[in-house]
Parts: structure tokens; C-alpha cells; sequence
């Protein structure tokens, strides 16, 4: 077990941390862009429909 | 809250989460000693363990959500539940993957059937099954109520597997031993890394939670919608 | 009370035993685990005795949980629950007579493919039967006390069959495990006071998801 070898796998286990939170996290703030958008749209379509009465 | 205080609360937690990651880093690689008989490889313990120690009380916000929805039946305790399931599972998954890495250079194995990292496994398909009983239930009261109940199971179930895969295991022993000793020095990282993932912890799930109000307040607003017409 | 348990679990026991459809197909699905273990493990034929316990709680586990499947899904295709739940009693009483019927028709399946593994696998058991009774009988009842309230629950989801293993396997692996090692002690060593740990495992699994399941079968069955 040299060291060259133990250091390629804590440098292994470190990216798989990074890898896995950037992933969630990106998944998150697509959602939440797309959600924004969403929230937008219907607020206006309700302020349009409210306007028509 | 009302939207400035919360932009501020998320600002603050933010900034203290990427503090406490920096401040993490430097100590597991460079506060901590280095150990005697696995090297450097063992500073994988110092983020493996705490991510453990997350997950767990992940899963105990998701037993007391479910539990406050079943009494008081408010989406918003659903809705934590949800995102606080979501973010254990994250956190279990950093545990399943570290483990392996950590134990191939150590015992030569991928996989070792400690009671740790299995119950860790088992755990982790719990709440992925709870993610599933999530995703096939039409109705969103139902599945509110549906992935209550079985959260209360699996935390109820929890301990036990944990208790029979240990006598398992001491029936069965094998070579390889958790270590689950720390020496003095390795404490202040050790606890560094617990209160940074803490604060990752409270960040996600905070972050989740609101993703899921405003899914909710879009439900809402779409079915105003559809009403006008 | 338990009148009307009793009840429950002779309706139950009755459809079943009627069409005899749901024990058939376990009886069946269980020998052939057995067989496909057969050939699984034809290279271990010494050691074939030492892998018989798992081999047994596969087969046991795979048909209890067909049975559980088969267990709500009449009962939501007829409709059959609304009749039921207009009675006036206790939703957890429904919980209790079905899961005894559950294990009733589990342990009638066990029984018939415990038999059968004697003969494939050549073995003889006399002085043992007593206590292999008590460990397949408290392991399918803990079975079945988890399966009965998880089977509630996946029966309103769009995946039936698929989602009742897939949540089901995971909260019944104390059971699982503890029934195949106290399988292993009494078939492969006699040491009986082994049994003691795994035995009591089991029943406090049981005793304690049968009251929880017991209390949260209302939530579940709101209709």
C-alpha cells in the first residue's frame, strides 16, 4: 500500500463528495429556475384573467 | 418570514457554509495528524463519518415531520419531511460511495458487511423506497399520508436492523474491524467537520423546502387558474 | 374485539380457500425457488446443507409476499373495502384479522416447501421440527405484521406489485436474517440456547410492528 496509491483514493473519495453535492445542488436550482418561470406565468395569467372581469 | 429577512437568513447561511467547508478542508488535510496505520487515506474518515452522522438526523427530521403531519395533517410538514428524506439520501449516498473507496486500499475489499456501513445500506434503500412510495402515488394528500406511515416504519425499523446485523456480524466475524478510534489530536477536526456539515445539512434542507413550497404554490395557482376559466 | 378479528380473518381465510388461487400460485413460486437454488448451487454440494436456511427464507420470503400482494388487490378491484370499512370498528381490528390470515395461508405455503426441501436437499429432520415450528412460525408472523400494513400502502400506488418488495424487503431484513440463523442453528449445530437472541429479536420485531401497524393502519386506509 504505497502512499502514491492511498492518495489517489482520498483524491477519488474528496471528488465523489464534490460530485455528488454540485450534482444535487445544480438539480435544485434547475428546478427553482424553472419553478420562477412557472410562478411568473401563472401570476400573470391570473392577473390577466382578474383583468377580463 | 417575510422575504427580506428570509434573502438575508439564506445570505448568512450561506456564507457560513462555504466558511465552514474551507475551514473543514484545511483542518481534516492539514489540522489533523496524520495516522499511523492507514496514512493519509484515513482523512476520508473525517468527511465520511460526519456525512453518516447527517444523514441519521436527516432521517430523524423526516420521522418527526411525518409524525407532525399524521397529528396535524399541514402540507408544510410534508413538505419537510420530503426534502429532509431527500437530503438524507444525499448524504447516505456520500457514505456508500466513501466507504468502498476508503476500504479497498485498507482491507483490500470493496465491501465489508460491518454493521456500519450495512445498516448505512439498508437505511439508504429504506429512504430511497420512501422516495419511491413518494413517486407513485397520484394523489398528493394520500401520498402525504402514505409516505408517513411508511416513514414512521422505517425509522422504527431502523434500530433493529442495526442491532440484528450486529449480532450478525458477531456470529460471522471477519477480519476487518471498524476503527472507531480517535486519537486526542484528531478531535478538533473531527468536530470542525461535524459543524460544517451541519450547516450543509440545514442549507439543504431549507433550500429543498422551499423549492417544494413554491411547487406547491404553483399547484395552487394553476388550479385558481383553471377555476377562472 | 376479538370476535370481530376472528371475523376478519375467517372472511379472509374463506375467499381464499374457496378459490385457493393466491396459495397455489405460492406454493408454486416457492418450489420453484427451491429448484432454481438447486441448480444455483449445484457446485456447493457438500456444503449444501450449511446454504439450506437462506435457501428456505428466500423461498419463504418471495411466496409471503406474493401472498400479500394478491391480499388488498381483490379487495380494491371489488371494491370490497368501502363495504368493509362502513362497519363500525376499529381500523385497526382489519389490520389484525388480515394479518393473521396472511400468515395462516404463509405458513401453510412454508410448510408444504419446507417438505419439499427435505427431499431436494436430502435431508432429515425429526428431533428438530418443534423448533423449526416456533422460528418459521414467529418469522412469518413478523413477516407478515409488516407486510399486511405495507401491502395497505402500496396497493394505492400506480406500481402495485413491483412497489410491495421493493419497500417491503428492506423493513423485514431483521426477520429475514435472524429466522435464517436461527434456522441454521437448529439444522446445523444443536445448540438451542443459541436460539435464545435471535428468537427473542423476532418476537420483539413482531410485537412491536404489529402494534405500530396496529395504530397506522387508519392513516392508510382513508377512503
Amino acid at each position: 500500500m504505497g502512499t502514491e496509491n492511498t492518495m489517489h483514493y482520498l483524491f477519488a473519495a474528496y471528488t465523489a463528495i464534490w460530485v455528488i453535492l454540485a450534482v444535487y445542488l445544480f438539480s435544485i436550482q434547475t428546478r427553482e429556475k424553472k419553478l420562477h418561470e412557472e410562478l411568473q406565468n401563472l401570476r400573470q395569467l391570473l392577473e390577466r384573467q382578474s383583468a377580463k372581469r | 418570514m417575510d422575504q427580506s429577512r428570509h434573502k438575508l437568513f439564506d445570505s448568512v447561511l450561506g456564507g457560513l457554509l462555504l466558511i465552514g467547508m474551507v475551514v473543514a478542508l484545511y483542518m481534516a488535510f492539514l489540522g489533523a495528524p496524520r495516522e499511523q496505520t492507514m496514512g493519509d487515506l484515513q482523512r476520508i474518515f473525517y468527511f465520511h463519518v460526519p456525512s453518516g452522522m447527517m444523514g441519521l438526523a436527516a432521517f430523524i427530521v423526516n420521522c418527526y415531520a411525518s409524525l407532525m403531519y399524521l397529528i396535524k395533517k399541514d402540507r408544510k410538514w410534508d413538505s419537510l419531511a420530503l426534502s429532509a428524506a431527500e437530503v438524507g439520501v444525499v448524504f447516505f449516498t456520500i457514505v456508500l460511495v466513501t466507504g468502498p473507496i476508503w476500504a479497498k486500499p485498507v482491507w483490500f475489499v470493496w465491501w465489508t458487511w460491518s454493521p456500519r456501513l450495512t445498516s448505512s445500506l439498508v437505511l439508504w434503500m429504506l429512504y430511497l423506497a420512501y422516495m419511491l412510495v413518494r413517486n407513485y402515488v397520484p394523489d398528493p394528500e394520500r401520498r402525504a399520508m402514505m409516505s408517513a406511515v411508511f416513514a414512521i416504519v422505517a425509522i422504527v425499523d431502523a434500530p433493529i436492523v442495526f442491532f440484528s446485523i450486529r449480532w450478525w456480524r458477531d456470529m460471522h466475524p471477519s477480519a476487518m474491524l471498524e476503527t472507531g478510534g480517535l486519537s486526542p489530536a484528531m478531535w478538533p477536526a473531527f468536530l470542525t467537520c461535524i459543524a460544517a456539515f451541519l450547516i450543509l445539512l440545514i442549507y439543504l434542507i431549507r433550500r429543498r423546502y422551499f423549492l417544494e413550497s413554491a411547487r406547491l404554490e404553483a399547484e395552487r395557482l394553476a388550479r385558481l387558474a383553471d377555476l377562472a376559466r | 374485539m376479538l370476535g370481530k378479528i376472528w371475523a376478519v380473518f375467517q372472511k379472509d381465510l374463506l375467499i381464499e380457500l374457496r378459490t385457493k388461487d393466491s396459495l397455489n400460485a405460492m406454493l408454486f413460486f416457492g418450489i420453484v425457488v427451491l429448484v432454481v437454488f438447486n441448480f444455483a448451487l449445484e457446485s456447493t454440494r457438500d456444503t449444501i446443507r450449511q446454504a439450506v436456511p437462506g435457501v428456505l427464507w428466500v423461498a419463504f420470503v418471495f411466496s409471503g409476499t406474493l401472498g400479500l400482494n394478491r391480499m388488498f388487490a381483490s379487495e380494491k378491484e371489488n371494491s370490497c373495502l368501502q363495504g368493509l370499512l362502513m362497519v363500525p370498528m376499529d381500523r385497526g381490528i382489519i389490520y389484525l384479522g388480515k394479518t393473521l390470515a396472511a400468515a395462516v395461508f404463509m405458513l401453510i405455503a412454508e410448510g408444504v416447501i419446507f417438505v419439499f426441501s427435505l427431499v431436494f436437499f436430502n435431508l432429515t429432520v425429526w428431533a428438530e421440527i418443534p423448533y423449526l415450528i416456533l422460528v418459521f412460525f414467529i418469522g412469518t408472523l413478523g413477516f407478515t405484521a409488516v407486510g399486511t400494513l405495507l401491502s395497505a400502502i402500496a396497493v394505492n400506488t400506480r406500481m402495485r406489485e413491483v412497489l410491495l418488495p421493493l419497500i417491503l424487503f428492506p423493513v423485514v431484513l431483521p426477520i429475514l436474517v435472524n429466522a435464517v440463523e436461527a434456522t441454521g442453528i437448529i439444522l446445523n449445530t444443536a445448540d438451542y440456547r443459541a436460539l435464545k437472541l435471535p428468537l427473542t429479536i423476532m418476537t420483539t420485531f413482531t410485537i412491536v410492528f404489529a402494534t405500530l401497524a396496529y395504530l397506522l393502519f387508519d392513516f392508510v386506509l382513508e377512503d
